[in-house]
């Protein structure tokens, strides 16, 4: 078999595999609405598996335009999200220890597609809650979109939405997966 | 020539300037505004928007039965708390619970708070309460403002001397007002110094289950006991009550009761009474445990005070107990070394009603009499050996050394105070930065609100050498005494806990339901913001159908667990009204006795769509 990463590479591939599966423990991304009464936010924080924050208050709230219910159980990707990292865990070390050029290269694309899906499933939902209001909530609101990053005004609420330490951590791991490319280039 | 004239008139000036600058002129007064120690008054009690203040004053509201808690220093009025009194706008006296708590009064005699102590400091953990108008004790809880339970003491005739505590909250102490008979008996006022007996309950408060016990009483001659304190460090197991009518006059009081130039302070040894009524010492007298502390040695003395003493308050370091008489105007120093001393070498002048009596030369340390300083009442301490003073008949606050005696300062009050409350006045380790006058006349201090005026506080500074009187405010009637307590000491819980495992409790909306038990209607609801859920199943979950003549339990959950969240829940023509604060459950019970339809809504304004928050209760015709 041909080996062709560098000692560099495989540490760099063993970071990212370990990073990857610390991200099950650390909140992924996140929105915050401020409102007068308020002033010092509301959260909601997505880690992998579960959702976190202030929860039930922001569905008691959201009760009032109409928008579904927020819950774990209303979130499918919750229940086989570790299993994907865990994956992706698994494979990262896996070409580490083949050492092979062309698996990397299909694992990146991979990463690069499940980063896409992710992206796209959050935009989904993120559509599926504004747009899909309940008709008969008490107040009537435009149907809105709020954006994965950015900030966005509903009502009397201002949200942020933002990536959170999880987040940020795929990227290092993007990065990370990268690196023996250009440290492993043809010279 | 011009020149000349011009130079002197010019030089005139100057040197005219110089001496004006040297001689008037307050240098000191930049540097001193700037340094902010001249602060004004205005902006020595502004608390600017997002500030809170420095504590928290518990007043008690006298016959209103209720608690009054205020900010200091800004004396903003921030919660009125119901302890005796039923109260509609949180549910008081209406829910299940609380109902069974009042017992069927609609009211109490609230005199002195008492704040729960560990080793002779505010704890901060709970409030007691006494009430003189029914022989009641109360403890509220300071964690969420609510009072938690109600005792009713036999025996007693007004605990108007208590409550204090212990120096670790082992006993809240009521010693009795008027003398009475015991065990409810009928006995001819004739027969008043036989038959009448003055008694002091001693009750234990169990934190943990948040429930009072009457430990034992003890009975007394038939004096009227009128405020009392308990001792601290060295004093630790004693506790001290002024008299008076030791003439046992049963008519026209303020003469009869005021002929003796001696009336006395009480000391009675509580550890000494604990050990015997756990040894069995006691009889059993309408259910308490009455203990004669004139049978064990060394449990009781007298010590002699000039005549009609008001408050005795020890001191916080523990070693002396003052007096102030109420009409033998000055305040008296006692030792407890001396007392101790005296007990020790049996120094007795006398015996009163099997009590012995101390000789007053041997227990004194000094009478303190301000010239012209009339009534005084009470006594406050700060934290650099003073005492502070009220004076009802001169309205003022005196200030003087404990040590020396030697008055330091006077200051007029705005009227008529009863008792003042310093910053932790009353600890081992008083604060020495406000004390606030609790007076009985406010006069024309106010806007005019008819024949009737408010009572007045008047705030102090004591923080200086001078006393600073800041401002008066208005009060409610009727305030006796307060206590003043850090905030840092008070730990309040803004939502209750989620506890699923609750009795009654329902926390999914889908688990709201009724149910019946022979003409029992159960109705196990939840509100949330902003409708009921009585009956999750039916097409109109917020209406409830009962039968005339059910009895019918409103079972609710305030689900929102949101700070500030608190629903409430009025029947129309009911005559119902209560709360739910967010995360707990409280019940409403009542005979569905008369037959119509009878909206019910949220009282309390809870959010955007509060008016939407409503339900129908149908009451079926028989």
């Amino acid at each position: 078999m041909k080996r062709n990463l560098s000692n560099a590479s495989v540490i760099s591939l063993i970071t990212a595999a370990i990073i990857t599966v610390s991200t099950l423990f650390v909140p992924w991304w996140g929105m915050k609405f401020y409102a007068p009464q308020y002033p010092e936010g509301l959260d909601i924080i997505v880690y992998p598996s579960t959702l976190a924050g202030d929860i039930d208050i922001v569905n008691s709230l959201n009760h009032y335009i109409g928008m579904a219910i927020f819950s774990n159980e209303s979130f499918p990707e919750l229940q086989w999200m570790p299993y994907i990292v865990i994956a992706f865990f698994v494979l990262i070390l896996i070409v580490a220890l083949l050492r092979r050029k062309s698996f990397l290269y299909g694992l990146i694309a991979l990463f690069v597609i499940g980063g896409i899906i992710g992206i796209w499933d959050m935009y989904r939902w993120l559509k599926e809650f504004g747009t899909n209001l309940d008709p008969m909530a008490p107040i009537e609101l435009e149907p809105f979109i709020p954006p994965i990053i950015g900030e966005n005004t509903i009502a009397n609420f201002v949200t942020h939405s933002y990536f959170l330490f999880g987040g940020y951590l795929l990227v290092l791991v993007f990065i990370l997966l990268v690196f023996p490319l250009w440290k492993d280039r043809a010279k | 020539m011009t020149t000349k004239r011009i130079i002197s008139a010019v030089l005139g000036i100057v040197a005219g300037l110089l001496v004006a600058v040297v001689f008037f002129a307050d240098f000191n007064q930049a540097s001193e505004n700037a340094s902010g120690d001249l602060k004004s008054k205005a902006e020595k009690v502004y608390v600017p928007y997002g500030e809170l203040d420095e504590y928290y004053m518990m007043s008690s509201g006298g016959h209103s039965g209720q608690l009054f808690v205020y900010g200091i220093p800004s004396m903003r009025k921030i919660r009125t708390v119901p302890i005796f009194t039923p109260d509609p706008a949180t549910g008081y006296g209406y829910s299940k619970e609380t109902k069974e708590m009042l017992g069927g009064f609609t009211w109490g005699d609230f005199h002195h708070p008492a704040i729960s102590e560990t080793a002779g400091d505010y704890d901060g953990e709970f409030l007691f309460a006494n009430d003189v108008g029914n022989n009641r004790v109360a403890a509220v809880d300071l964690s969420t403002f609510t009072t938690v339970d109600i005792m009713s003491l036999p025996n007693m005739g007004g605990p108007h001397a208590g409550v204090f505590v212990t120096e670790n909250t082992e006993y809240i102490a009521l010693p009795t007002r008027f003398a009475r008979p015991l065990d409810n008996k009928y006995a001819d006022l004739d027969k008043y110094e036989e038959e009448y007996k003055g008694v002091v309950s001693m009750t234990t408060f169990d934190k943990e289950t948040k429930k009072f016990d009457l430990a034992y009483q003890i009975v007394l001659p038939p004096w009227s006991y009128d405020l009392s304190d308990a001792g601290k460090k060295m004093s630790g197991d004693w506790i001290v009550m002024t008299t008076y009518n030791s003439e046992f006059a049963t008519t026209n009081l303020e003469i009869n009761a005021s002929q003796n130039d001696r009336d006395y302070i009480v000391l009675v040894n509580w550890k000494k009474l604990e050990e015997e009524v756990a040894a069995g010492n006691y009889h059993d007298v309408n259910g308490a445990k009455m203990i004669d502390p004139r049978d064990h040695k060394g449990a009781i003395y007298a010590v002699p005070v000039a005549k009609s003493p008001h408050g005795v308050d020890v001191t916080p370091d523990g070693t002396r107990y003052i007096a102030a008489g109420k009409l033998a105007p000055m305040m008296t120093v006692f030792s407890f070394e001396k007392t101790f001393e005296a007990i020790e070498k049996e120094d007795f002048t006398d015996e009163k009603f099997g009590i012995p009596v101390l000789s007053y030369e041997s227990v004194m340390e000094r009478e303190v009499d301000p010239p012209g300083a009339l009534g005084p009442l009470h006594t406050q301490f700060d934290d650099k050996g003073n005492a502070y003073n009220t004076m009802f008949i001169s309205s003022e606050i005196v200030k003087w050394n404990i040590e020396t005696g030697e008055v330091i300062d006077r200051t007029p009050s705005y009227f008529s105070p009863g008792h003042a409350a310093a910053a932790e006045g009353d600890t081992v380790s008083p604060d020495g930065k406000w004390l606030v006058s609790l007076n009985k006349i406010s006069k024309d201090n106010f806007l005019s609100v008819g024949p009737s005026h408010p009572e007045s506080m008047d705030l102090i500074d004591i923080s200086g050498e001078k006393m600073e009187h800041i401002m008066a405010v208005p009060v409610d009637p009727e305030p006796h005494y307060a206590q003043i307590v850090h905030r840092d000491k008070i730990k309040t819980v803004t939502v209750y806990e989620k506890d699923e495992n609750r009795e009654n409790s329902v926390w999914k909306q889908e688990d709201a339901r009724v149910e019946r038990k022979g003409d029992e209607v159960h109705v196990y609801g939840i509100a949330m913001r902003s409708r009921f859920i009585f009956d999750a199943q039916s097409d109109r979950p917020d209406a409830v159908t009962v039968k005339e003549g059910d009895r019918v339990f409103f079972h609710l959950t305030n689900i929102d667990l949101d700070q500030d969240i608190t629903h409430g829940f009025g029947i129309n023509e009911y005559d119902l009204n209560f709360e739910v604060q967010p995360g707990q459950t409280s019940t409403l019970e009542f005979v569905a006795d008369k037959a119509g339809v009878y909206p019910i809504y949220c009282t309390n304004f809870c959010s955007a769509l509060h008016q939407e928050m409503s339900g129908y209760l149908l009451v079926e015709p028989k």
